[in-house]
């Protein structure tokens, strides 16, 4: 049972960022696809503000190992 | 450009000042010197006493008079090259100043030659257009003509058929509505169709053009000024008519080619010097005056300015001096940057180019993301076996690469990156995923990622320590010049409290000793205030991001264990068919798509940690481009005709190397 719940729990601190980084990314995306469109010199910034939900995934996958690992 | 060393060059600001008389001479020189940037503001050059005294240069009666005249002049040999051809054009020895106003009267004459001729070769060219679509009916029906009998009894439909089943299909009703009182003969084309010509008695010829019509095979239709004649007398006046445009056009061109030679060298001179002189004009403009003197303001690589200074000196004999004024705290924002890289770091420039440029107090990203990219990318995709696909690619890629600067560029990070993924893919014991240790007896010489997660997360993390307290450490330098102390205080600070938080979480997991836990939790809560006051209240929310960001580097061990997974993933499958030809194609294309989705995600997730994690530590955006006044900057002023001109200008830009 143990096991089923630490399986879980580490799949849940991995999917829900997930999905958050997801939906963060597509508002992001199309919003900054939108403004390339305008001003292509923005593309770093847009990069950027892409990239950085990304980070909610990671902490998330960080949080996983743990679980899984040491947990 | 300038030496091998890896800066933001330094800047001088400086103040040309000389008699008035002597400023279009003075802007010449420094035109031809193509080093000073020119500031259009008196702001931080004047100060407020002088300023009444000092005011921008309006051109007289007479400037105003030679600019409309070079303009009208620019414009008018502008549109004489548009009307020649695109034939590279040698320097011309003559010089234009004397000769200017004997070239503006020939000029118009030239000009309006040229245009009959320009518009005699446009409308040869739009009929040899239109009778372009019969070449191919009338080179393949000529042949057609002699095998039929000519009688004046027989119509001819010329017409053109998609293929061989076409031509079955006409056959076959042309049999049944004329009980073969016609013939068909057809001849193939080069493009695959099938040009064909019905004879046909004139009672029956219309009822065939009727049923060309039912079966969708339009017949060739001649122009309308020749309608009423024979069908060969059609054939024989469009083949007339092809020779004879496609000859007074080659005289055309060959009119309009020795024109080019004959006068192309002399009216290129001319607009070169149109060109500089009007240049001159405009530069003027941002030049001041008091009553005696001109000054004209502006910013140079400190490198360059002895040499103007000599220059000056030595063509004006000491009346144009060239001084070097201090540069003040407040003109830091105003400083235009230039970047210069030595030639390993160049094609790391087009990573900086996404970014807009530096400040010139802050430093220049491109180095950071040449050493840090590469190192990135190996720890990453950190396999040998990749690694070498992607040498071997970037090696065949040379070969058979363009001109184009970009592609080369990639070509050159490529082979750099791929170096460190078999360094690292050594280290980590990686040849195509398990593959290496499994057939090849290859064996981890650093660590094995795929087993020691928890320490390649540990190793992962100290990265991004290293990386981020670099760029804090950078934040400081680049505060301090800035002159900002608060600032540096508050970079200095995070340094400190970034240690101290990861030294309490060693001493928690029991790797520091546990007596060293308070000591450290003092020392936070006295730094506490000091954070407060050179941060403000966002202070701890600054430190937390700073901490974020370290624990984002956690990506380069995730990232790199799915990138090995799916190698092994690859291996297993193939392994599986039980076949070596079936499973080398399966492991095959899943290790393609691995380096393919290895590639993508190294690169993307190490630009992101150099965008995000760390230029944000240091690197003050928002410099000011260097435009220095040279003779190649007149492409992107307001004068330029590059764009309203079609393709002959180009050779207008033709540096004089090339000319020759």
């Amino acid at each position: 049972m143990d096991k089923i719940l630490i399986a879980f729990a580490a799949a849940l601190a991995i999917g829900l960022p997930a999905i958050a980084t997801a939906w963060a990314q597509s508002k992001i995306g199309s919003a900054g696809a939108g403004s390339l469109a305008e001003k292509p010199e923005l593309s770093g910034t847009i990069i950027i503000l892409v990239a950085i939900p990304e980070t909610m995934v990671i902490l998330g996958f960080v949080v996983a190992v743990i679980i899984l690992l040491g947990g | 450009m300038m030496g091998e060393k890896t800066v933001i060059v330094k800047m001088s600001k400086v103040e040309i000042v000389g008699p008035r008389h002597l400023l279009g001479e003075t802007l010449s020189l420094v035109r031809q010197k193509g080093d000073l940037h020119i500031e259009p503001s008196t702001v931080g050059f004047v100060d407020d006493m002088h300023r009444r005294e000092i005011h921008s240069l309006l051109p007289d009666e007479k400037a105003l008079f030679e600019k409309i005249f070079l303009e009208e002049l620019e414009t008018k040999l502008i549109n004489l090259f548009a009307c020649l051809p695109a034939e590279t054009i040698r320097d011309s020895f003559l010089a234009p100043r004397p000769i200017i106003e004997t070239v503006s009267k020939t000029l118009d004459k030239h000009l309006v030659t040229c245009r009959e001729f320009c518009e005699k070769r446009d409308k040869i060219q739009h009929d040899l257009l239109e009778l372009s679509q019969y070449k191919t009916f009338l080179a393949t029906v000529s042949t057609l003509l002699e095998k039929i009998q000519l009688t004046p009894d027989l119509d001819y439909i010329g017409l053109t058929l998609k293929n061989e089943k076409a031509v079955d299909v006409l056959k076959d009703n042309l049999d049944c509505l004329t009980e073969a009182s016609c013939e068909l003969l057809t001849v193939p084309t080069k493009d695959g169709t099938l040009v064909g010509l019905i004879a046909a008695t004139k009672d029956i010829s219309e009822n065939i053009r009727l049923l060309l019509d039912q079966k969708q095979m339009p017949e060739v239709t001649f122009p309308e000024s020749i309608q009423n004649l024979p069908f060969v007398s059609k054939v024989e006046y469009l083949q007339k008519q092809i020779q004879e445009n496609e000859a007074t056009l080659q005289a055309v061109d060959t009119k309009l080619m020795e024109f080019t030679h004959r006068w192309g060298p002399m009216y290129k001179a001319v607009l070169d010097w149109v060109r500089e002189q009007l240049s001159i004009i405009q530069a003027s403009v941002f030049s001041f005056e008091t009553a005696m003197c001109f000054f004209i303001y502006g910013w140079m690589p400190t490198e360059k300015v002895a040499s103007l200074s000599g220059s000056l000196q030595k063509n004006f004999a000491g009346s144009v001096v060239l001084e070097e004024i201090e540069i003040r705290t407040e003109d830091l924002d105003r400083i235009p940057v230039v970047l210069q890289n030595p030639q390993y770091f160049k094609p790391f420039e087009n990573f900086t180019r996404l970014l807009p440029l530096p400040s010139y107090t802050s430093f220049d990203p491109t180095p950071f993301i040449g050493l840090f990219f590469p190192l990135f990318f190996g720890l990453i995709l950190g396999d040998a076996g990749y690694g070498l696909v992607l040498f071997v690619l970037s090696v065949v890629m040379k070969r058979v690469a363009q001109k184009q600067r970009l592609f080369q560029d990639a070509i050159k990070i490529l082979r750099i990156c791929s170096l460190y993924a078999i360094m690292f893919g050594l280290l980590y014991g990686e040849f195509l995923g398990d593959f290496g240790h499994k057939m090849l007896g290859l064996k981890p010489l650093f660590i094995d990622r795929q087993k020691n997660i928890i320490p390649m997360l540990y190793f992962a993390m100290a990265i991004g320590l290293a990386h981020v307290t670099l760029g804090l450490a950078m934040g400081f330098v680049s505060a301090l010049r800035r002159h900002t102390k608060k600032e540096a205080l508050a970079k200095l600070i995070n340094i400190v409290f970034i240690f101290l938080i990861v030294a309490l979480i060693i001493t928690f997991i029991g790797l520091f000793p546990e007596l060293l836990t308070r000591p450290l939790i003092i020392s936070i809560i006295v730094l506490c205030p000091l954070l407060l006051f050179s941060g403000g209240l966002l202070a701890p929310l600054e430190l937390l991001k700073n901490i974020g960001n370290i624990i984002s580097y956690a990506r380069i061990m995730a990232i790199g264990l799915t990138s090995v997974l799916l190698a092994n993933v690859a291996n297993q499958l193939s392994g599986l068919t039980g076949d070596i030809f079936l499973g080398f194609i399966v492991g095959g294309i899943i290790h393609l798509i691995g380096i393919i989705i290895g590639v993508f995600s190294s690169s993307i997730h190490s630009l992101r940690l150099h965008y995000v994690e760390f230029f944000d530590k240091f690197i003050e955006l928002g410099g000011r481009k260097y435009s220095p006044f040279s003779g190649n900057q007149k492409k992107g002023t307001d004068t330029d005709i590059s764009h309203s001109s079609s393709e002959p200008h180009d050779k207008l830009y033709e540096s004089p190397r090339k000319s020759s």
